[in-house]
């Protein structure tokens, strides 16, 4: 066993460490490190920032232009991103549409669409969950029928995060409503410019316009924008939820919260939190540690299945543990959210600037627990396959 | 990087599952608890035909030079199989810190722990010191006699010698006796996972300046680097216990059956088990890393010992609890192997440092 990357990932690493130091817009790291939101613009200036180096593609084989990079190097490209306080790439267009698109897309869709997401040049967003379909996604409702050479599709999608900013969608529809309820599934790909589509807020218990609801009245949809075989969307749905894994253990994010967190309580002289604290340093390095384990089964031809959920459910746990511990750390202050320019605004309550910061997070967070799979649905997920009951 | 274990590792970990899955099931381990035994003296010579006892030696010493991961293997299948042998008290204890030390005797001695002819014990605990064990109050006079009591010595009454922490003038002394010297007495009694333990005291034990093994900031390290490794490998020890309870515990809901259907059906107890599941994989990463930088250069090599040991502390008790409330009744009943699991963990966590001590140590 040896626990040290080779010279090469060291040097990868570097460069990485490289272009945080010099090309991560500077406009984006300043908010970022104060904890403010970002714009629309914010957002596509980063993404395209990295795609002028060549990394958006990061999970891309290099026939499509992407880096073609190990799992060794996805894992510290998402670790030094994390430590460095990037915000999380947006993974609906780069890794999670784009990979259905190259693998049951046809050559036309392929032209069509995966460029400008590697250029950023179009925003996508998730058509998955609806008002009654959340972890039971396949019950989904919302119909699409098929007339001459289009799709007309009515329904609602909700949770939608970022629609508002949203250039186009990936959408579950039903095309067949007998048979199982697997089978009638289809994955169209839909401009949010399309007449009868609406897109209204869902505010979130920390005051963010983060989520949507999104809805469909007689949306016409051209059938050429059908990704593979009518019928055939639940495989491409569970194909993609495959590859939204990728770094959702978040381990070099909570190391940089850790490193917060301990900077702020080592002078709050409070013994009970600094068990806490430590409690989580070691949670922290069991994840790491955990991942790390997976990555090298995986570089050695393995096939880590289900004990991927173990990430999902420690890092989101480890995730909302530090942002609790933030607002302990906060004490009174944590009293004192939003600021005197309400919620959504970047203006801060009096007290220390960790303390606003850490009630939005610490509410924002709550989110982690339940997408992506909620965490029950991993630990089902656990039980059917690796424990076998 | 690359954390799979070599092949001869891998059939390392074979040949010792191997035994304990057919020569040490639970009822011949109750036989010989129940017995005026304090082990099997025929597991005690298997180990050192296959050289598990000569393991972790330098070569010099006649041993194959194994390190923390070969250690860890073994105890991790020992923790499975509830093994009572004293291992820990003769190899890990007693013979590494010989063997790290510069003593001229060591290599007879270590000969007699790999043959498994004779038995060798550290003393290093006292009842007024807990887990501050560079700080005896057992200590040596002028005229060099020897004066003191160490409690929870393992395996002491099989121990023909014992390595004693003590001081003389304020110096830090490691030095070693004959449990038959005049002026040692001891009495024994079994600790809660099963092995056989003993208090000695010393009175007016005579020493002379062949038998210090080592002195001053020598011995100091002798001790803290040999009280690292065994926390290690009783952490070890309790990944393995941390893995059955979870495997037995799917095993036993799956054949379980209550209205009218396996009781794993049910998705309280699932999760319940995932929970169980996750702790021991954590716990497994966890001992990846300690077993890794133990060794190492490292300044923090201890604190991932510290991390390892606090994690197991907690969570391995409470794995053998959810095992026993899983299990039902049966959970609590002495005749089944699963309840002593979580004598085993208390036994773990009790041990070297509890998990509040190493949380404290961790975060130093």
């Amino acid at each position: 066993m040896d626990i040290n990357f080779s010279k090469e990932d060291l040097q990868f690493r570097d460069e990485l460490r490289e272009w945080l130091a010099n090309d991560y817009p500077k406009h984006v790291k300043d908010k970022m490190d104060k904890g403010e939101h970002l714009t629309r613009q914010d957002m596509v200036d980063y993404h395209k920032a990295l795609s002028a180096k060549g990394w958006m593609g990061y999970n891309w084989p290099v026939e499509y232009g992407g880096t073609g990079w190990s799992a060794t190097q996805l894992y510290l490209f998402n670790k030094e991103f994390g430590l460095a306080g990037c915000p999380p790439l947006l993974a609906f267009g780069v890794s999670m549409v784009a990979p259905v698109i190259w693998t049951f897309g046809n050559e036309e869709q392929k032209k069509r669409f995966l460029p400008d997401i590697l250029d950023f040049n179009t925003w996508w967003c998730q058509g998955y969950s609806e008002p009654g379909s959340g972890s039971d996604l396949a019950s989904l409702k919302t119909k699409a029928v098929k007339e001459g050479d289009h799709y007309i599709v009515n329904g609602s999608k909700t949770w939608t995060t970022l629609a508002q900013n949203a250039d186009w969608i990936f959408l579950l529809v039903r095309t067949e409503s007998t048979g199982k309820k697997q089978e009638g599934i289809s994955f169209l790909l839909v401009d949010m410019k399309t007449p009868g589509i609406e897109v209204k807020p869902i505010i979130t218990i920390d005051g963010d316009h983060e989520v949507n609801s999104v809805f469909f009245t007689d949306v016409k949809v051209p059938v050429e924008n059908l990704v593979g075989e009518e019928g055939k969307g639940w495989t491409y749905a569970k194909f993609l939820l495959a590859h939204e894994r990728f770094g959702i253990a978040a381990v070099g994010a909570s190391m940089r919260a850790l490193n917060q967190l301990k900077e702020v309580v080592s002078e709050l002289n409070n013994s009970d939190l600094d068990k806490k604290v430590a409690e989580m340093e070691i949670a922290i390095s069991a994840l790491e540690m955990t991942e790390l384990r997976l990555l090298s089964d995986l570089e050695n031809g393995g096939h880590p299945g289900a004990e991927s959920s173990i990430l999902k459910i420690k890092g989101t746990e480890i995730q909302q543990g530090l942002t609790e511990l933030f607002v302990e750390a906060a004490g009174e202050y944590a009293l004192m959210y939003p600021g005197a320019g309400g919620y959504g605004s970047n203006d801060k309550p009096s007290g220390p600037e960790h303390a606003a910061v850490s009630l939005e997070r610490f509410l924002n967070f709550r989110k982690t627990s339940i997408y992506g799979g909620s965490n029950e649905i991993q630990k089902n997920i656990i039980s059917k396959f690796v424990l076998g009951v | 990087m690359n954390l799979s274990y070599t092949e001869e590792q891998v059939m390392l970990r074979e040949q010792i599952q191997k035994f304990c899955e057919t020569e040490y099931d639970f009822y011949k381990r109750e036989e010989v608890v129940k017995s005026d035994k304090d082990f099997d003296e025929n597991a005690w010579s298997l180990f050192a035909e296959q050289g598990w006892l000569s393991m972790p030696f330098s070569e010099e010493s006649g041993g194959f030079g194994f390190g923390p991961i070969e250690l860890s293997i073994l105890f991790e299948e020992f923790g499975k199989s509830l093994v009572i042998e004293p291992y820990l008290s003769n190899v890990v204890l007693a013979g590494s810190i010989l063997d790290k030390s510069n003593f001229e005797g060591k290599v007879q001695l270590i000969e007699g722990i790999c043959s498994g002819s004779s038995h060798l014990s550290l003393a290093y605990v006292e009842a007024a010191h807990s887990y501050e064990y560079l700080k005896p109050d057992t200590n040596v006079s002028e005229d060099n006699k020897l004066n003191g009591a160490k409690t929870l010595v393992l395996n002491g009454k099989n121990a023909s010698k014992l390595i004693v922490s003590c001081v003389k003038n304020d110096e830090f002394l490691l030095v070693l006796i004959d449990t038959a010297a005049e002026g040692v007495s001891f009495n024994t009694f079994k600790t809660i996972d099963e092995k056989t333990c003993a208090e000695f005291s010393f009175e007016n034990v005579s020493i002379e300046d062949k038998d210090i093994i080592a002195s001053g900031d020598e011995a100091k390290n002798l001790l803290i680097e040999t009280l690292n490794l065994a926390t290690l490998c009783v952490s070890a020890e309790a990944v393995g216990c941390m893995i059955s309870c979870y495997q037995k515990t799917v095993q036993y809901t799956k054949e379980r059956e209550q209205f009218d259907q396996p009781i794993s059906n049910f998705q309280v107890l699932q999760h319940r088990m995932v929970d169980m599941f996750i702790d021991s994989e954590l716990a497994k990463s966890l001992l990846y890393k300690a077993m890794l930088e133990v060794d190492s250069d490292s300044e923090d090599k201890f604190k991932h010992v510290s991390a390892l040991k606090a994690h197991v502390g907690k969570f391995g008790k409470l794995s053998a609890q959810n095992a026993i409330q899983l299990h039902g009744g049966m959970g609590v009943s002495e005749e089944m192997m699963i309840g002593h699991y979580l004598k085993k963990m208390v036994a773990i966590d009790a041990m070297f440092g509890n998990a509040d001590f190493h949380l404290k140590a961790f975060s130093k």
